[in-house]
């Protein structure tokens, strides 16, 4: 008998040891398995994706907003009629029957059908009531005046990770701005899958993106574009730009490109149409960049408007290479104001012979010209001046009248302004404010250069300048009773070491009413071919333009 | 004796008391939680509904739309321009 107490005593010890090592199993050597799994179960972490900021214009209309836009997905495994749902989302969304088939095939329980769909669409799939059929909300850039500026702009497409990113422009530039910061929560639910309040916490804030507020004018961006457009077609040129700036504040009112892409649907268009012209293409700029260098000789008191031109008379021979004007015209004892009325070359290598290259530099540094404007655009370029030690006679010459040195359009522009503006130069600028989450507005500060001519200079160049317009080659497309200064440029096209004859950047640079300048703008036709001057295209075209903006701003003909 | 029996009591009744207590807020709770949750539901619906409405609204008001609405109905640019102005007298006296 003494055996049995023992006996069942060893076996219940035994069983213990059975169970005290099973729980140790589970509870200490499969415990982070086991927590992590029941998390699974009961906890439904939440992402909470940001809003992207708005891109409005300076009447406060978003020209880039969000809307929300659904992915279909499946689950393969809930889907009764494969053959119906193939034949209604084929049909119903445009897309191959065979790629929604072999979504449908996969031994998976979530598979993407179609992105981007919008409320409408949704809407009829879901009154088909297809079982094993879901939509997952998602917000998409929305531009409600489709391709309007759109170089400007951007576009938002994804990077590596599948997140949402800018590509050029402002998009690129204030991505970090736009895109705000991801959040998530945390919610606790019990064994039917409700939600428990009372466990319920965030794990992380998010915040959506800040809005941006442009000084681009709606109205005029979209007169530009028209214009251009026309332009364009009616010149026979391959392309053209358009850039208007406020010049009191350096805030770009207009910049328009053509040819130009879609941001909503970029992908159909070649990556050579994404970057913006106005910022990264860079040529010759011709006649107008003679005012430049005119200001900055009458600045450093060499000329001043009388100065007479003693070279003038013929060609000019220059370090053996033979200087002409564009029409082979020569003008004997012309003075600095009729340089620039006949948009003469001889009288410009006057001028920059006068100046030297050392003074030359110095100003056209200065004009901001070989350096970057600052505008808040993701990648603007700038070509360096030539360094001191090669810069040659000819060199200099060629300066004078805008050929041997290469600029971009908003280098011109930002550099022209100063005329405009009292002597001083400002950084051109998109975006004039933002807008924080919480409603609050933040104003971007005007940025003052430097003062690359006295006040008194800018103004006798101005009105050289309106002179030029007045009396120049292109006064016939002038607009009466309005007094604008400007001028034409009509630039060649180097080609392996020489000038096209036939191709030419044909532009025209300036800025109105004279006395109150409320524009500057710059208009560049490129290869144009119903005439390879300026003061037959770009200018009329310059003009079209001003004549609206002149009206829009309620300024009335002085005559 | 009698004493420590009724303090007893009133600890017992306390105990019973905040423990019934305890499982009526829990219940209260944990069923909220589901009409805190259909409130969420709700609200991401309006927002979902406003930013469908603001789509609306700005495509309406862009100005291609009404450039476009404009030339079907007859609207056309102004080809010339008439400036009255205000500085002149409007009849010269005799």
């Amino acid at each position: 008998m003494k055996w049995r107490y023992p006996f069942v005593f060893a076996i219940l010890v035994f069983l213990f040891g059975l169970i005290i090592s099973r729980l140790f199993y589970w509870q200490v050597v499969k415990a982070e398995m086991l927590t992590e799994l029941a998390q699974s179960q009961y906890n439904d972490l939440k992402k909470i994706t940001p809003k992207r900021g708005e891109i409005k214009t300076s009447d406060g209309f978003s020209i880039v907003a969000n809307k929300v836009s659904y992915l279909l997905y499946a689950n393969p495994k809930q889907v009764k009629n494969q053959n119906q749902m193939i034949q209604a989302f084929s049909s119903l969304l445009e897309i191959e029957k065979a790629s929604v088939s072999a979504q449908l095939t996969l031994d998976k329980v979530w598979v993407p059908i179609k992105s981007g769909i919008d409320a409408e669409k949704k809407e009829e799939i879901e009154k088909m009531e297809l079982p094993g059929v879901g939509f997952e909300e998602r917000y998409a850039r929305f531009y409600p005046e489709a391709s309007i500026a759109a170089h400007l702009v951007g576009f938002v497409g994804r990077n590596e990770a599948g997140e949402d990113k800018g590509y050029v422009g402002i998009e690129a530039f204030y991505d970090r701005l736009l895109k705000g910061k991801e959040g998530y929560s945390a919610e606790l639910k019990d064994a039917l899958g409700r939600p428990i309040i009372a466990e319920r916490t965030l794990v992380a804030s998010g915040l959506d993106g800040n809005n941006l507020i442009l000084g681009l004018d709606r109205s005029i961006q979209f007169l530009a574009e028209q214009k251009l457009k026309e332009g364009v077609e009616r010149y026979g040129a391959t392309g053209g730009m358009v850039g208007i700036m406020e010049p009191k504040t350096g805030n770009i009112i207009a910049m328009a490109s053509a040819p130009t892409f879609s941001p909503e649907k970029y992908w159909e268009y070649d990556e050579s149409l994404y970057t913006n012209p106005f910022i990264t293409s860079t040529y010759e700029p011709g006649s107008t960049f003679k005012p430049m260098v005119m200001a900055s000789a009458l600045d450093a008191g060499l000329i001043t408007p009388l100065t007479k031109c003693n070279i003038c008379d013929g060609p000019a021979i220059v370090s053996g290479y033979d200087l002409h004007t564009w029409n082979d015209k020569y003008y004997k004892d012309t003075n600095m104001i009729e340089v620039i009325q006949h948009s003469d070359n001889i009288g410009m290598v006057f001028v920059a012979q006068k100046l030297g290259v050392d003074r030359m530099i110095s100003y056209l540094t200065k004009f901001g010209i070989g350096e970057l404007t600052g505008i808040d655009l993701q990648g603007e370029i700038a070509p360096s001046l030539k360094p001191r030690s090669a810069w040659y006679a000819v060199d200099l010459a060629t300066t004078g009248f805008g050929q041997g040195i290469s600029v971009t359009p908003i280098e011109l522009l930002s550099a022209f302004s100063v005329f405009a503006n009292e002597g001083k130069l400002l950084q051109p600028r998109v975006v004039t404010a933002f807008e924080s989450p919480d409603g609050e507005v933040h104003e971007i500060p005007v940025k003052v250069k430097g003062t690359p001519i006295s006040e008194k200079t800018a103004k006798v160049m101005t009105e050289i300048l309106a002179n030029a317009v007045e009396k120049g080659e292109a006064k016939w497309a002038q607009l009466k009773g309005y007094r604008i200064a400007g001028k034409t440029g009509t630039a060649s096209i180097p080609v392996k070491g020489h000038y096209d004859p036939n191709k030419t950047i044909a532009s025209f640079i300036g800025f109105a009413p004279v006395d109150n300048p409320k524009f500057i703008m710059l208009v560049i036709l490129d290869k144009p071919t119903t005439s390879i001057y300026a003061a037959d295209t770009a200018a009329p075209l310059f003009f079209s333009i001003a004549r609206d903006l002149l009206n829009y701003y309620n300024v009335p003909p002085s005559e | 004796m009698k004493k420590a029996y009724f303090l007893l009591t009133i600890l017992i009744g306390l105990a019973i008391t905040l423990a019934v207590g305890r499982a009526i807020l829990q219940n209260t709770l944990s069923t909220s939680g589901i009409f805190v949750s259909e409130a969420e539901k709700e609200i991401s619906l309006y927002k979902t509904q406003n930013a469908i409405l603001s789509e609306k609204l700005l495509a309406a008001s862009s100005l291609t739309n009404i450039l476009e609405k404009a030339r079907k109905i007859g609207f056309t640019d102004e080809k010339s321009l008439m400036v009255i102005k205000t500085s002149g007298s409007l009849a010269v006296r005799p």
